[in-house]
């Protein structure tokens, strides 16, 4: 498990998500990576029944990349967020907590092409929600190192190198308190979900991109 | 007659003994009748054997002059890893410690021939590669480089680990006195080093999240890294332990060629001397400037 | 094309498929009883001798475990344990849920009960107080593990703490003078050929100790 960072992708007039990224995949391929199948990242989010007092929200996560595991981030309403990282069985569980715990029926899920550059890791993927794709996030991913203060710079010159001048020079807020923490897998999904969270609270805005996809 | 002392003293308790034993003998034999003398055999006898004591006597007076003479051996000799042979089981290579004798006398003499035509060929200045020539610098004796006490090695490590703050040192010695090292850069890397005496043999460098068993470093050198950028850097590292590599200053080899490893401090967050750039062809600048120590990439070093 | 074959199936379909398939582990057959302090030596000597962890000799375990529960629009709360090892600390917690116990007729020799285990990260203890849960009590669990085929069997003893959140050895008191022993296999659904060769395991320590189906209602019955 190496550092990864996500990036926005800005929409294109007229473009739809799947051209995007075919567009994306063809400046990758021209720096030499392969592709080595697809990912997916998936979020459903629960909300708390009145019954139990402050609205509670839960984010559920899967992600390809470390399929045996179920990321649920819970936010209490009032600022606090507690993570944990479980066996895939959590799922089941969840189940069993329907009666104090309902899905709010936005499903999110990310999917597109997985790439292989040398020790990057670079993932393309359409963002849906509700099945509309809402926009294009890449992920990338540098294995050989775990701390993300030491390959940030490292990280921004790569980005920038095939997305252009979209990447920005500050560091994504997310990391601010975290420069010299060791990288754990909860970290990518901690940046999922701010990304999810920012284009969720934007819809209405991108809708004209779904009219072409099917 | 200029016989050493040792010898002297050796003969005279062969003598010794062997007169004792014509003693005993004599006794054995008690007193014989030959019937041709009529002096009283018994006196006879008496008279040989106090000639006999006599002369035992005398010889005593003499061993323990000899004896007195010779100075006290050395002490023990310290054979370092050939004692090891003492515990080899199978017949034929019992006798190995005299071959082994005669090629470590063997070895010393190249040592010393070799020493000698650096001293010469450094004065010639046709060089082709910068090679670091130390004929100015005060010459020191190094005895050996295939037979050095393990403490040495152990004072020259633990000094080098105090060197570099962020580079910790784990010594193991998993096959005989032969040091085999664990190094841990921060948080950058790992690197196993294989010891013999105090010449490094081999260097594999790996990711500081790549396990590592340090219970069996032994197994581990021969497992490369998973990143391509270690791989990378596993083989410049052989090239500079290569380069670092000298006969006739061994520690300052092994201090050089960490003071190099220390470098890659800065692996993902320096900038090459040469392009500019952080990446090129997606690998950081993975190569150093030998005596410098400046962050170039592969492709672009001077 | 290539990658469209290897495309990851989503979490939620292929625990779906498993559910189907009934691989998944969510049913916990389970016998209980109790031995005296003063006869556990001779228990655990013979189990010793019938498990499968002979040469290694029986596992101790120490475990703390936390009983949470939440209060919904049903009567019925949802109960979730975290247990986790005091003795290794690195290991993960172990969040579970376990449903009501069916005690069947006389012919099933086994208690069944549904039984979802998760290992989880430490912070689930917070994670649940966020969510609403309520702890509503905790103790401690010493005791040693033996293993026989899939058969886990488990001889402990159960400790008061009387500081909460404290387990330290010098703030707990047992609970009784006596070892609860356990024997259970977690098992997919429809197995249940192992509730057999349980009942057979269980006969064989008679009469150290009768392992047997313990009907929790009749326990919190008042006495008659």
């Amino acid at each position: 498990m190496g550092v990864t960072i996500i990036q926005q992708f800005p929409m294109k007039e007229n473009r739809t998500g799947a051209q995007i990224i075919e567009f994306l995949t063809k400046r990758v391929n021209a720096l030499g990576a392969k592709q080595c199948g697809t990912f997916l990242v998936d979020c459903e989010t629960y909300a708390s029944i009145p019954q139990l007092g402050a609205q509670r929200t839960l984010h559920v996560f899967h992600n390809s990349e470390q399929p045996a595991s179920v990321f649920a981030i819970l936010d209490n309403g009032t600022g606090k967020t507690v993570p944990v990282v479980a066996d895939a069985l959590f799922d089941l569980l969840l189940l069993k907590m329907s009666s104090v715990y309902t899905s709010k029926k936005s499903k999110v899920e990310i999917r597109g092409p997985r790439f292989e550059l040398n020790d990057f890791v670079i993932k393309i993927g359409a963002i849906n929600i509700n099945h509309n794709v809402k926009g294009i996030i890449v992920e990338a991913e540098y294995r050989p190192c775990v701390v993300f203060g030491l390959c940030w710079d490292m990280l921004r010159e790569f980005l920038q190198g095939f997305l252009g001048s979209c990447v920005s020079n500050i560091p994504p807020h997310y990391f601010q308190n975290r420069m010299n923490d060791i990288f754990q897998p909860l970290d990518t999904i901690q940046q999922y979900l701010d990304h999810i969270t920012i284009y969720r609270k934007a819809t209405g805005i991108l809708q004209q991109y779904n009219t072409n996809t099917t | 007659m200029e016989l050493n002392p040792m010898q002297v003293a050796l003969n005279t308790v062969r003598t010794l003994r062997l007169e004792l034993m014509q003693l005993i003998i004599e006794i054995g034999e008690g007193v014989k009748d030959d019937g041709s003398q009529t002096e009283s055999k018994d006196n006879r006898y008496m008279y040989s054997m106090n000639e006999m004591v006599g002369k035992l006597g005398l010889h005593m007076r003499d061993l323990e002059q000899v004896v007195g003479s010779l100075s006290s051996p050395p002490g023990a000799m310290l054979l370092y890893n050939t004692s090891f042979l003492t515990q080899e089981s199978t017949s034929d290579r019992q006798a190995l410690y005299t071959p082994l004798v005669s090629s470590h006398k063997w070895l010393d003499k190249v040592h010393k021939f070799s020493s000698n035509a650096v001293q010469i060929l450094s004065q010639n200045s046709l060089k082709k590669s910068y090679y670091n020539s130390s004929s100015n610098k005060k010459k020191r004796q190094q005895s050996s480089l295939h037979n050095i006490s393990p403490q040495a090695v152990d004072v020259l490590l633990t000094n080098i680990d105090r060197m570099f703050p962020e580079m910790s040192i784990t010594i193991t010695r998993p096959c005989a006195s032969n040091v085999v090292l664990l190094v841990g850069l921060s948080r950058v890397l790992q690197a196993i080093i294989s010891f013999k005496g105090v010449m490094i043999e081999w260097v594999i460098v790996k990711g500081f999240n790549e396990p590592i068993n340090p219970n069996s470093l032994q197994q581990e050198l021969w497992q490369e890294s998973r990143y391509y950028v270690f791989r990378k850097i596993t083989d410049h590292a052989n090239a500079a332990m290569l380069h670092f590599s000298s006969p006739t200053l061994p520690d300052l080899s092994v201090r050089s060629f960490m003071t190099w490893l220390n470098s890659y401090l800065i692996l993902f967050n320096s900038v090459c001397k040469s392009c500019g750039n952080r990446l090129l062809n997606a690998y950081p600048p993975t190569w150093r400037d030998l005596r410098s120590l400046d962050t170039y990439h592969y492709e672009c070093k001077p | 094309m290539e990658a469209i074959k290897e495309a990851p199936i989503p979490a939620m379909d292929s625990l779906t498929s498993a559910m189907k398939n009934n691989i998944v582990p969510n049913q916990e057959y389970l016998l209980q009883g109790s031995v005296l302090d003063s006869a556990v030596e001779v228990l655990l000597h013979r189990l010793r001798g019938l498990c499968d962890n002979v040469d290694s000799g029986p596992e101790t375990f120490h475990d703390h475990e936390m009983c949470f529960s939440i209060r919904s629009v049903t009567p019925q709360p949802l109960t979730l344990r975290v247990r986790r090892a005091i003795d290794y600390l690195d290991m993960p917690y172990q969040l579970r849920y376990i449903g009501q116990p069916e005690l069947g007729d006389k012919s099933r020799p086994t208690i069944l009960r549904n039984s979802i285990d998760v290992a989880t990260t430490p912070t689930i203890v917070d994670f649940l107080t966020e969510m609403g849960f309520r702890m509503d009590f905790e103790y401690i669990l010493r005791g040693y593990m033996f293993r026989k085929g899939r058969m886990k069997i488990t001889v402990s003893k159960i400790f008061k703490m009387m500081v909460v959140g404290k387990p330290a050895p010098e703030s707990v008191d047992p609970i009784s003078q006596s070892y609860l022993v356990e024997l259970s296999v977690l098992a997919p659904s429809n197995q249940d050929a192992i509730a057999e060769d349980m009942r057979v395991f269980a006969e064989q320590l008679k009469p150290l100790v009768h392992l047997e189906k313990v009907d929790y209602k009749r326990l919190t019955q008042p006495p008659l």
